[in-house]
Order: structure tokens, then sequence, then C-alpha cells
């Protein structure tokens, strides 16, 4: 128990200690407010529009398997705290360790087909690719 | 030659030793002692990034490279360090425009937080009577990886808030960064459990205790680097992905996009994201040294233990300047093929074998 109230505690330092930082900049810092001082940097550029677009995230089915191997790590997890343990208490390797093997193995079955379809490739943009390949056209 | 045994280590926490010595009584006491505990803990880190940001990363840097670097200010320019706390806190603070104001003023909090919270379970070792470790809950290595994840969920904050082009691609790309590699990071880790049979962290360092062989009358302790050398490669490749240090620092990358997720922030929220990524650094290091290099175990008596803590997560912050100054940048594309086609299959087979080994060797 007394573990919890230790992490607690380091929680509300861990989120004082930036709050007291903060708190003492605010304090010392001067404000001068000036036009343009707030324009967002773009290269010294005038920027063009917003960042709150509709952006092409290039890894979408990288994350998708994500996914599902945190799932797997995470129902790895219990099976290797015991794994030791258990070994010593005598029970066969054999009966360990296949059904860990076969748990893993259906995953690596679908990590080989998503790589074969180009799933865990950088994603080129359609669009992109299209605007670049008229660009070349004579 | 006797290789420092914990054995002797005191069973109490340090949150307990300070609730003990106070004599503070209760749960409200044994709270009162265990935020006395965590602030002492926190200063030290704090000591640490102080000491790191402004004046070691420089001089290393200058080093490898062959030049001088801050000597001005105090003996080996030393008192860089207070005047660099001072300017940076006495900053302008420039809001940009269309920032999203809660999450832009969140994100330098999260990202601080997560990096000192990953401190709680680990085992920093004893310096004379105090026992540096603040928890040691049954999930405890579990516990490390989990509040040094949640980094990225800020990155991802500050660079969707800040309404920059530089800052929404830098988030963008940290997510990815930690998609390629937080698994094959968890899968090594797991196969250090394989051999624990614990989460406990203090376990974990216990079980690297015992003498592996003995060469020329020099003890070598089982440190789970040198019984399981190819997991401590993998680990460390991942660790780098992981607090986004070169050659995988993309999300930063300095010469592509400004500073990614950076780029908009001044005053005491740059100052905070500083501190955050020097603390991940640290973590990093931490989970190293705990996991692969026997935690605070070192020749001498135990009761120094934390300086042999205190040398190893130098020396891994050592070793990502050296990175950066060595090594160039991989490209996102590349980072992905790494992560998902190398890192994911190889700390699989890492994770079988490991396995099958421990079996062949308890049966």
């Amino acid at each position: 128990m007394s573990d919890w109230i230790a992490i607690g505690a380091l929680a509300v330092v861990g989120i004082g200690i930036p709050l007291g930082m903060m708190g003492v900049s605010a304090l010392l810092r001067p404000s001068v407010p000036e036009q343009g001082k707030r324009t967002i940097y773009e290269s010294g550029e005038v920027p063009t529009g917003s960042a709150h677009i509709r952006f092409n995230i290039q890894y979408y089915m990288v994350a998708l398997l994500f996914l599902v191997f945190d799932i797997e790590t995470v129902l790895l997890f219990p099976w290797v705290v015991i794994y030791r343990p258990a070994l010593n208490a005598g029970v066969p390797m054999a009966r360990l360790l296949l059904p860990m093997l076969a748990f893993v193995g259906i995953l690596t079955v679908g990590l080989v087909w998503a790589w074969r379809n180009g799933a865990v490739e950088w994603m080129s943009s359609p669009r992109a690719m299209r605007r670049k390949t008229e660009r070349n056209q004579p | 030659m006797a290789v420092g045994l914990l054995d002797a280590a005191p069973a109490q926490l340090f949150p307990e030793q300070v609730t003990n010595a106070l004599g503070l009584p209760g749960v409200v006491g044994e709270f009162v002692g265990a935020l006395i505990a965590a602030f002492l803990v926190g200063n030290v880190m704090l000591a640490f990034t102080g000491v790191a940001g402004p004046w070691a990363k420089r001089k290393i840097t200058a080093a490898f490279t062959d030049r001088i670097a801050v000597d001005r200010i105090g003996p080996f320019g030393l008192l860089i360090i207070p005047a660099a706390a001072v300017q940076l806190l006495a900053k302008e603070l420039i809001i940009p425009e269309g920032a999203d104001r809660p999450s832009y003023d969140l994100a330098p909090l999260v990202l601080p937080a997560s990096a000192m919270l990953g401190f709680a379970v680990i085992p920093m070792g004893q310096l004379g009577p105090v026992n540096l470790q603040l928890a040691d809950p049954e999930v405890g290595f579990a516990l490390t990886f989990a509040f040094a994840s949640i980094a990225s969920v800020s990155l991802v904050m500050a660079g969707y808030a800040s309404n920059n082009k530089y800052s929404l691609l830098g988030g963008l790309r940290a997510v990815a960064q930690n998609l390629a590699y937080e698994i094959p990071l968890i899968v090594t880790a797991m196969s250090v459990v394989v051999f624990t049979g614990s989460l406990r962290t203090s376990e974990i360092v216990a079980a690297q205790q015992e003498a592996l062989f003995t060469v020329a009358g020099v003890t070598i302790p089982s440190w789970f680097a040198i019984v399981n050398p190819f997991a401590f490669g993998l680990f460390l490749v991942a660790n780098l992905a992981e607090i986004g240090r070169n050659p995988f620092d993309i999300p930063e990358a300095p010469t592509e996009i400004v500073a990614g997720y950076q780029t908009e922030y001044s005053s005491a929220y740059f100052v905070l994201f500083y501190l955050g990524e020097f603390l991940h650094i640290f973590l990093g290091g931490a989970i190293l040294a705990m996991a692969f290099l026997g935690g605070a175990s070192g020749p001498g008596p135990a009761s120094i233990g934390f300086v042999w803590f205190v040398v190893k997560v130098w020396a891994f912050f050592l070793f990502t300047q050296w990175c950066r100054s060595a090594l160039p940048r991989v490209r996102i594309d590349q980072l992905i093929e790494i992560g998902w086609k190398g890192m994911l299959v190889l700390s699989f087979a890492n994770l079988i074998l490991t396995a099958v080994l421990v079996g062949v060797i308890a049966s």
C-alpha cells in the first residue's frame, strides 16, 4: 500500500516542480506585445493557412498493426512472469512453451501477410505521387 | 575481488525511512514522508538535468568536434548552469496565434511529469544508510515503461496545439517512432523477466548479483548485459528510439523541421520540454542500468551503490551524446522499416530463444 502512496507523492512532486517553474517564470518574465510577434514560425515567410488541417498520416496501417501487437505484449506479460517459477515447480518445458509459440506464431503469420501486402512501409500519398508524375510529363 | 552484493540492503524503502526518522504517524504521516522523499529524489533528477543540459552536453559535443565550449563563467564554466536557468526562465513567453490553449499549456507539464514518475520504481542503490528507492510494487518493471510512454502523448499535444506545420510534422513523427519501437523495447525487456520470473524491480536487480564465472581472480557478475548481450544491444537501440535521441531524433530533426514540436515554445515552457527530454534520457539510462547492468551494484560496499548507479546512468548519457556526434539521422521511412522489419522480428526471436535457453537450463 505504501508503494502506491509513494508513487502518488512522486506524481504530486512531478507536477509540482514544473508548475513551480512556470510560476517563477511568470513572476520574472517581461511581456512586450508587438505587431506580428505571435505569428507562427514558417521559415520567415508569412504563414499560409492553419496547421489544423486534414493530414495524411502515412503510417495508419502500421498504427493498426501496433494495436494488435500491443495487445499481444500485454497478454504475454503474465506468461513471462510465471514461466520461470513454473519451471522451477517442475512443470515440463514443452507444456509452458508450446502454447506461447502457437500464440506468437499466429501473429507472425499476420505480420508476414501484412509485410507482403506492403503494410509495414511508409505509404506514399497517391495525390502527391500524381502531382510529381504529372510534373515530370512533357 | 568481491562484487558488491546487495544482500545487506535494508528492507525499508526511502519513504518509509523518512517517515520513521521523522516519527510521522498514520497514513497522513506516511504521505508526508513520501512527499519529502519524492521531493528529494526529484531534486536529484533536476540536478542531473541541470548539469547535463546547459553544461555537459555542450562540453561533450565540443570535445567530440574539437572545439572549446562554455568556459567563461566559473571553474570549467560550471556557473553557466544557474545563469542559463535564470536566463531561460526570465524570457518572454510568446504564445503563437491560433494555439489550442489548454493543450498548449498542458503539454510541457506532461513530459517532465511522466519522466519523473518513471523514477518511482527505479532502485537507485544505497547512499550510506539511505536506500534510494521510492516504491517497489509487484508490477514495477511494467510500470516504468507505462509511465515513460506517456511522453509521446505530450509530444502530440504540443505538436498539434502549436498551430505550426513543423510542429504538426514533429508530433506525427513522434507517434510513428513510438509505434515502431515500443513493442521491440518491451518484448526485449520481457526477456529479462524470463530470467527473473518477477516484475519487482528489486528482484530484477537482485537476480543479477550472483557470480557468473571467475576470470583470473575477477568475479564477473551475472548482469543480463553479459548473460544476454544480444538482448542488451536490441534494448540499447530501442531505448535510443524511445527517448528520441540520435540516430532516431526525427521528431525534432533541427535541420529538417526546425525543432519539431518545440518550435513554438519559449520561456518556461521550452525549459520544461528541454528538462523533460533530459529526464527521459536519464530514465532510459536508469532502466538500462536496472535491467541489464546490475542496477546499483559494483565493486565496494553496498552503501556506495548510488555512486555506481550515477556512473551507469551518466555512461548512458555519454553514449547518447556520442551517437549525437557520430551517427547520421535515419529517414522516417527507414525508421519504420528498421522498427517493423528488423527490431520487431529480432526481439521476438530473442524472447523465444531466451525462453528456450532458460527452460533448458532450469530442467
